[in-house]
């Protein structure tokens, strides 16, 4: 609650005086809006505002941002819902709209749409009917994709007040009606623009019913009329009217640029892209007007050929007579020619195109004529007119006379487009005119504008009829300053670009300018007249004017013959503004806010003045002009007035009305009166005043929202002129780069010419040197080929002699061979030459030892035949003995070689004998050693049991020696003596014991031993007594006395040897030395077997032999005895048989033999 | 050819599909059947291969020298050993140091105490540590040859071949075994090393008794093969396999004195395994002994 509180005090702060302050809560609002997203705020603020009507409250509300649309469209919503607040909010929505806020197309889907809709058709109260109805249509542009769903809510709202304009139900006022009716003709504008085919469809039904037809006849037709044929009706569908792709591509302006496009109220209608040519054509030819409309473009392009091909005749003709102007002129195109005359005649908006609306130049040409006549007019009477048919086109005469017609006679046959299109066409010449009459006025005279006015309409009207006719002429003079404001802007609008414009638009425009004013002096009077007061309007405007360049009515404010009006307006409003604040308000805003808003507080003021005539005027008028639109509908099937003009003149005539009552009145001192002393009107005319003041505002603002939609399609459409002026610069600049390439291309092809001929010089030059080289080459080839044959002839030749010498060669190869051929036989013949000699040689020494041969045969054949008688006994003798001893010979031959054949075999004999003994040899051999290895086996096994023995006799020493030990340490020396012989007996005896079984054992042994030996050795007494004795001794020494004692002779030294053993086994000593004794006996038995072994092998072998060498000599012995004895016969074979037996050596190699022979029989 | 016909025809194929011992015994018979035995290829069969239990106390005592390699006078020998034999058991008897209430391990023991002439005064006398490496080598050996002649024998003929023959290359073995085990698994014997387990590994169980209680008789006769044959380094071998055998829990084990303890009382089912693998790890590291004649 505080904080509610904080923001009534801050809200009644916001109306405080102090502009500081102001902006400081304001500022204070706004960021409270953007941190806080409740609706508490917004909804205070709509409240208060539709409490105090507070302004700066109205700005925070108007550009609220996104999140409090919302709240803001609801709190509008539930206000609008409400009869008291409708208004106000209302018109609230409208400020609202018409800044065009970014959340617009929210207000399609917002519940605020339909209520409004409802509200409309509801609502019987014209002023929030009108105020709504404006809204809608400003908003209608914004969201046009929510036809779809609204569309027949606005067709019947638009039903439902045209017949309201008609019947008027109720109590509504006349006055208020000429505002609905302005607003409805609005909205059937807009109806029919964006949706024409719905919306003729619903006009065919609608109307189609009787007991709407008057509405019809009454009001809608007229309003058709000044619509043209919308092209979506031939080329769209309902359905594609519709469509929101089709409106997608469309901003706010666009719309409403295309409603204004099809219409033909000059008020209403936008004279963009040659429309309004069209529009001015198609009313002087109606023929031509389709063509127009179908290609405006096209239209204006072949007048840019027009007037590049005949720029010159009609700036001639421009120049000379202006009146003359040819229609060609007329059109737009002319503007683009850049020649300075023409500019004279152009303003320079036109020269430099397309900024401002391209109509007002359209419209220009052809009214320039009116200037003159009418300036010609006013001071020469009516001849001007005469002299305008002649020159200007067909329409124009006629329409000038209708204007005159319709000056003279309002209600005569002169038809509202006619009127509006007199205005049109006369409003620049009246204009200037005007300004004319203002320039004179300011010099010369106060008051010359009414003489003109009235010498214009002179005596036509009575008392109202003056009055209203001075109305209607401020009207005429409203759409007039309207219309040449649009010029002005058109003409100072160019200043603004001109700036940033380039250079050559902007030498092109000053010196237009300029020459405009030499031309216009030189040329004629009007023409001279016409840029003055262009001029000085300028001036006066100041700086701001080409801001409000497009502001319509700025112009005329500002205008110098207004301004005292405005001064006293202003006066008034400040004292209004201390009678009623409400209405006060806006008023000076509008003074402060735009430098236009002057008429509407004129008029108001008017009619705060003179609030009867105003309100009798209006109501008049109203009838009248439905009277005349009846009256026109039914009679001339002539266009009717259009409801805005019919609104602009009920303003002017306010105006102009006021302005007459100014004259006489002082109002100060009146408004003074009425504050002062309470003299308040009457309350019914004030509401109806506020209510009007309301209307007119709305219309205003409504006007105000067009404006800036025209305002924002200008800028565009300046954007592209300077793109397109850039463009053409470039393009210059691209000819004029062209045109240098082009130079540079000339120079290339001079220099490609001379160099071309130089070429074809050094081409020639070289042809010649060519040509002589190639004579040369000829010449020399020539020659060449000549040498060549010569060679080849050379060549030839010398093959020739090649073959020649070959030839000569192989002669001389022949010749050769040849000489060495008889070489070779010559030498043959040589050596066979000295053969042949030696052989003669030879031949010759035989030849005489044949000779001395024969000689030495001759003697001996002499001698001979001398001793051939006495030698044959002899020889026969000799042959005897030399047979015998022969046949002795051969007989001792046979004998040896019997006896050779014996021994080889005897020989052979004995060798396989020796083979065979050698085996034996072997065989025994290995066998000794087997039985070696056996004997040693065995040996070491007795040896170890030996050793065994040896231990286990050592251990009973000791034991007995233990015991002996014991036994003494006993002490008893008595008996120990006794017991001592008895222990030494029993140990006797089991030595003996002891001993007998070991020799029992070695006697068996050898005995086995000696059996052998014994078998063979008996036979042989003596000799073997020798060897085996000290055998056989060792053996009976070991062996039992007894058998030993026969022996003991022989082996003497055995003997005592034993003996001495019995002595010492006898004697009762100590064992030890008896072992040790003993010990050398054993050893040497063994050692002797041992050595006898090894022994008789040695042995054996000395005698095998010894045996064999023996054998051998014998054998040979006897061998060669028996060769002896065959030799010898007889004693030889008598001594071979018996030379061994007697051998005495042969008894000791008998018994080895007989050993070996044993061991053979063994084996 | 006449012996190669008498072999099996199929011997040849025996050994390369992995039997073995089919034909050993028939070429040992071969072997046997000679007059006189060649000592030197019994030495290398018994070092190829295992010996037939029928034949291996007739080798053992052929190659201890308890028997001259004549068939003929085996019987006169070995009378000749019976003998002693008995004479020194007879000796025994007298002097009071066997009775018959002693054990026949220990009979042979004073037998070959008196043998070689070191019997003590008194039975009573404490034993020496060689005794006891006997008492364990005879307990071994009682287990494998019936007789108790040729057991006296041949126990006695070992010994002397271990204090004679091996007396310079036994405490080698130690070394050789470190070796080996570094060859086979370093990682082992780093263990024992970082268990300063190397030292105090149970040598004379296994080298000095011959493996004699550590292996059951059954294993042990066919490592005594080798050990009668000549080549004492077959012990290394299987010490070094009873490591790798057990090599998981010596691993376990961290202390030496675990260790030993281990390893003197290993569990003896394996043991025929171990020594298998021994004798093949021998092979492999020895080689594959070969008859030079």
């Amino acid at each position: 609650m505080a904080q509610q509180a904080n923001v009534g005090e801050l809200l009644s702060m916001l109306d405080s005086p102090m502009l500081g302050v102001r902006d400081d809560v304001t500022a204070v609002f706004k960021e409270n809006l953007n941190s806080d997203r409740g609706p508490m705020l917004v909804n205070t603020l709509v409240d208060y505002y539709l409490d105090t009507n507070s302004q700066p409250v109205l700005h925070i509300l108007t550009t609220l941002q996104e999140p409090h649309d919302k709240h803001l469209l609801d709190k509008i919503n539930e206000y609008v819902g409400k009869a008291t607040t409708r208004l106000s909010i209302l018109s609230l929505l409208g400020h609202v709209i018409r800044l065009q806020p970014s959340w617009k197309h929210k207000l399609s889907q917002a519940p605020l749409l339909p209520s409004l809709l409802k509200c409309l058709k509801m609502d019987t109260d014209v002023v929030v009917l009108t105020t709504g109805v404006l809204v809608l249509i400003t908003m209608l542009p914004m969201i046009p994709q929510s036809g779809k769903q609204h569309l027949l809510d606005f067709f019947d709202i638009f039903g439902r007040l045209s017949s309201w304009c008609l019947k008027k139900p109720g109590h509504v006022a006349e006055v208020y009606l000429v505002h609905l009716h302005a607003s409805v003709y609005a909205l059937f504008h807009r109806l029919y623009g964006m949706y024409p085919c719905n919306f003729v469809s619903f006009l065919r039904s609608h109307y189609s019913m009787k007991e709407n037809l008057e509405t019809f006849e009454e009001v809608v037709k007229p309003m058709m009329e000044h619509v043209r044929i919308h092209p979506e009706l031939v080329t769209g569908s309902k359905d594609h009217e519709l469509d929101p792709r089709r409106w997608k591509r469309l901003e706010t302006h666009d719309v409403v640029i295309e409603c204004a496009k099809i219409s033909l109220d000059p008020t209403e209608a936008s004279y963009e892209d040659g429309y309004s040519v069209s529009h001015q054509i198609s009313a002087r030819f109606p023929h031509r007007s389709t063509d127009v409309t179908a290609s405006p473009y096209v239209d204006t392009q072949n007048s840019y050929g027009n007037a590049t091909s005949t720029p010159y005749s009609t700036r001639l003709t421009l120049l000379n007579m202006p009146g003359q102007l040819p229609q060609s002129l007329s059109s737009p195109s002319t503007r683009l020619i850049s020649e300075p005359p023409q500019a004279t005649v152009w303003s320079p908006s036109m020269v430099c195109g397309m900024t401002t609306p391209p109509t007002s130049p359209g419209n220009v040409p052809p009214d320039l004529s009116h200037p003159y006549s009418k300036v010609f007019g006013t001071t020469g009477g009516k001849g001007t007119p005469l002299g305008t048919p002649a020159t200007s086109p067909p329409p124009a005469p006629l329409c000038h006379s209708d204007d005159y017609v319709h000056n003279s006679l309002p209600q005569a046959t002169v038809t509202p487009p006619r009127k509006e299109e007199r205005t049109d066409s006369a409003r620049p010449c009246l204009h200037r005119q005007h300004h004319l009459a203002n320039d004179r006025g300011l010099e010369e005279l106060s008051g010359s504008k009414g003489a003109v006015t009235l010498s214009d309409l002179p005596g036509f009207l009575g008392d109202l009829a003056s009055e209203e006719d001075s109305i209607e002429k401020d009207k005429e003079e409203a759409a007039i300053s309207k219309e040449l404001s649009e010029i002005t802007t058109a003409e100072a609008e160019p200043m603004v670009p001109r700036g940033g414009f380039d250079s050559p638009f902007y030498r092109d425009s000053l010196p237009g300018s300029q020459r405009k004013t030499h031309s216009a002096a030189s040329s004629a009077q009007g023409a001279c007249v016409n840029p003055e007061p262009l001029h000085s309007s300028l001036d006066k405007l100041g700086p701001d004017t080409p801001k409000q360049a497009f502001t319509p009515i700025d112009l005329p404010c500002g205008g110098a013959d207004e301004s005292p009006a405005g001064d006293r307006e202003r006066q008034t409003s400040l004292e209004t503004s201390i009678l009623t604040p409400s209405p006060c308000k806006i008023p000076p805003q509008r003074a402060v806010g735009f430098g236009s808003g002057q008429l509407p507080p004129y008029d108001h003021l008017f009619e705060v003045a003179l609030p009867k005539t105003a309100h009798h005027f209006i109501s008049k008028k109203t009838e009248e002009l439905l009277r005349k639109a009846k009256g026109n509908a039914e009679e001339d099937f002539m266009p009717s007035t259009s409801p805005l003009e019919v609104l602009d003149r009920l303003i002017q005539q306010g105006a102009d009305a006021h302005s007459k009552e100014l004259n006489k009145l002082s109002l100060p001192s009146k408004s003074v009166d009425w504050t002062h002393f309470g003299g308040s009107p009457p309350s019914d005319e004030i509401r109806t005043l506020r209510d009007q003041l309301l209307l007119l505002h709305n219309q205003l603002l409504y006007e105000r929202f067009k404006r800036q939609q025209h305002a924002l399609r200008n800028r565009r459409l300046l954007r592209k002129v300077i793109k397109a002026a850039a463009l053409e610069e470039h393009n210059a600049a691209m000819k004029d780069q062209l045109k240098l390439q082009e130079k540079d291309i000339q120079i290339w092809k001079v220099s490609l010419q001379k160099e071309q001929a130089r070429y074809s010089q050094l081409q020639e030059q070289r042809d010649t040197v060519v040509t002589q080289l190639h004579s040369q080459i000829r010449q020399l080839q020539h020659d060449r080929e000549e040498f060549y044959n010569q060679s080849q002839e050379l060549q030839t030749k010398l093959e020739d002699c090649r073959n020649m010498i070959a030839e000569l060669r192989i002669e001389l190869k022949k010749a050769n061979n040849k000489v060495c051929h008889t070489e070779l036989l010559l030498s043959q013949v040589s050596q066979k030459l000295s053969n042949s000699e030696s052989v003669q040689q030879q031949m010759e020494f035989l030849n005489r030892q044949l000779l001395v041969l024969g000689e030495v045969n001759e003697l001996y054949l002499e001698q001979l035949q001398n001793k051939h008688s006495d030698t044959t006994k002899e020889v026969e003798m000799m042959k005897a003995a030399y047979r015998k001893e022969l046949e002795k010979n051969r007989n001792h031959v046979l004998q040896q070689n019997q006896r050779l054949d014996t021994s080889q075999k005897r020989i052979l004999e004995l060798e396989s004998h020796l083979a065979k003994k050698d085996h034996l040899l072997l065989e025994q051999k290995k066998y000794l050693e087997d039985v070696k290895l056996q004997a040693r086996g065995q040996l070491q096994a007795a040896e170890s049991r030996y050793e065994a023995q040896k231990r286990i006799t050592q251990v009973f020493e000791l034991e007995i020696l233990d015991l002996y030990g014991r036994l003494e340490k006993d002490g008893l020396l008595k008996k120990l003596e006794e017991e001592k012989t008895e222990a030494a007996e029993a140990a006797e005896e089991r030595l003996d014991c002891c001993n007998d079984g070991c020799s029992d054992s070695m006697v068996g042994h050898n005995e086995g031993a000696s059996g052998h030996n014994g078998e063979t050795k008996t036979p042989r007494p003596g000799s073997t007594r020798g060897s085996s004795g000290s055998r056989g001794g060792g053996g009976s020494s070991s062996s039992s006395s007894e058998l030993s004692t026969p022996e003991k002779p022989p082996s003497q030294r055995a003997g005592p040897f034993s003996s001495r053993w019995e002595m010492t086994m006898g004697e009762p000593s100590t064992s030890i030395p008896t072992t040790v004794g003993s010990l050398p006996s054993s050893k040497s038995f063994l050692g002797m077997k041992a050595r006898e072994l090894f022994r008789n092998k040695s042995e054996s072998q000395c005698d095998e032999d010894g045996v064999t060498i023996s054998s051998l000599s014998d054998s040979l012995k006897t061998e060669l005895g028996k060769d002896s004895g065959v030799e010898a016969k007889t004693p030889l074979n008598l001594d071979g048989p018996h030379p061994s037996p007697p051998n005495p050596d042969s008894v000791g190699q008998l018994r080895i033999m007989d050993y070996n022979e044993t061991h053979h029989e063994h084996s | 050819m006449t012996e190669d016909s008498q072999r099996n025809f199929r011997s040849v194929y025996y050994e390369k599909v992995g039997f073995r011992g089919v034909e050993e015994k028939k070429s040992l018979e071969i072997l046997l059947k000679d007059d006189c035995l060649d000592i030197e290829k019994l030495c290398t069969f018994s070092q190829r291969f295992p010996l037939p239990s029928m034949y291996r106390a007739l080798v053992w005592k052929v190659l201890l020298g308890i028997l001259p390699p004549h068939h003929e006078s085996h019987a006169q020998v070995m009378k000749y050993r019976k003998e002693q034999y008995s004479d020194v058991l007879h000796a025994l008897k007298v002097i009071r140091f066997v009775s018959e209430a002693t054990t026949q391990v220990e009979v042979y023991l004073r037998m070959y105490q008196l043998e070689s002439g070191k019997l003590p005064r008194s039975p009573s006398f404490p034993l020496e540590p060689e005794d006891e490496v006997f008492l364990a080598i005879s307990k071994a050996m009682e287990e494998m040859v019936e007789d108790s002649v040729d057991c006296y024998w041949i126990i006695r003929c070992f010994v002397n071949q271990l204090n004679n023959k091996y007396r310079d290359s036994l405490p080698q073995l130690p070394k050789a075994f470190e070796q080996y085990l570094n060859l086979e698994d370093s990682r082992l014997l780093t263990h024992l090393k970082t268990c300063s387990a190397v030292s105090k590994l149970p040598y004379d169980l296994w080298f000095k008794r011959c493996f004699a209680g550590c292996l059951p008789e059954s294993s042990l006769q066919r490592v005594w093969d080798k050990v009668v044959s000549g080549s004492c380094k077959i012990l290394v071998f299987v010490a070094v396999e009873i490591l790798l055998t057990f090599k998981i829990k010596v691993m376990a084990l961290n202390s030496a004195e675990k260790i030993t303890k281990f390893l003197e009382n290993i569990p003896q089912d394996s043991s025929d395994a171990i020594v298998s693998k021994a004798i093949d790890l021998w092979h492999k590291h020895c080689g594959t002994p070969v008859h030079s004649a």
